[in-house]
């Protein structure tokens, strides 16, 4: 039978490829939902610092390291833009696609031990969640942010086995960017608002 | 009859936006009655960017999704001979 030019048999009905593909619109509608609890969190804070009497931060409590987590900030956009990167290459088939995802999960894995570390050193500081108002709420902000980037951590080591296998496809990989990307994005606005 | 019940209607409309006039401060408000002006201005600002957000969102989603149903392209839904399409005539989707 021949076919035509997209190698379809004539006169089979085809079906039709959705605008959205399921994944993409379940992420994005979590995405959604995420970024409505962030700001609810963010308001929730920003609310706290304006009613604090003694000023923020609250005198007697430890400083954050600004310098320190700022490096780190670079580490996860820069992770953002190997995935970006990464996704460039994989619709061209390039194999430089393993090395990029490779180097995105990388250094979203630095981030999460890196941030580790500041904890381990602000708690032995006396900063706790019980402390105060700059504990609660930093721990509260910062801790939700790095469970959702060690969520987003196990996603893209899934798509890189799935690559590794040569199984992964658009379907997979897109909604695990925009997870990605969310985390990346969001991660900024809590830089500036808790730790400046 | 009619009338007085139109009357009526109107008079109970009249009097729930008068109702909204007494309405002086907001109890649900926690930071209305701060003496900090920086408290209060954050309860606006968050308020504004907690409404924004979602009509953003929301917005952003309707129109890249109105552009991807715009620039799909899509071919027929049941493959058909490239002559045949182009012997459509007017119906033809050209070259």
């Amino acid at each position: 039978m021949p076919d035509d030019a997209l190698g379809r048999p004539y006169g089979v009905p085809t079906r039709r490829e959705p605008v959205v593909p399921n994944g993409v619109l379940g992420m994005l509608i979590f995405v959604a939902t995420e970024v409505m609890f962030f700001s609810g969190l963010i308001s929730a804070f920003v609310i706290g610092k304006s009613n604090a009497l003694g000023g923020w931060p609250p005198p007697g409590q430890p400083r954050l390291p600004v310098e320190e987590t700022a490096l780190n900030t670079a580490a996860l956009l820069a992770s953002g833009v190997a995935l970006y990167f990464a996704n460039r290459a994989f619709k061209r088939d390039s194999p430089s696609t393993k090395r990029l995802l490779g180097l995105a999960i990388g250094l979203g894995g630095f981030f999460v031990l890196f941030q580790g570390a500041e904890w381990v050193a602000l708690i032995g500081e006396g900063l706790t969640i019980t402390s105060g108002q700059l504990g609660g709420y930093f721990y509260l902000l910062v801790g939700t942010h790095a469970l959702h980037v060690v969520a987003g951590f196990i996603i893209l080591l899934y798509t890189y086995r799935k690559l590794s296998h040569h199984d992964l496809d658009r379907f997979t990989f897109w909604p695990a960017q925009i997870f990605w990307y969310f985390v990346v994005g969001v991660w900024p606005i809590l830089y500036w608002q808790v730790y400046l | 009859m009619r009338v007085w019940i139109r009357l009526a209607r109107v008079g109970v409309a009249l009097a729930a936006v008068a109702l909204t006039w007494a309405a002086d401060l907001a109890h649900a408000c926690p930071s209305c009655a701060s003496p900090l002006e920086e408290n209060r201005q954050a309860f606006v600002d968050t308020t504004i960017f907690l409404t924004v957000v979602p009509l953003l969102m929301m917005g952003g989603f309707v129109w890249w999704l109105r552009r991807k149903i715009r620039d799909r392209d899509e071919p027929p839904e049941i493959a058909v001979p490239q002559n045949l399409l182009r012997d459509a005539g007017r119906f033809s989707k050209g070259p």
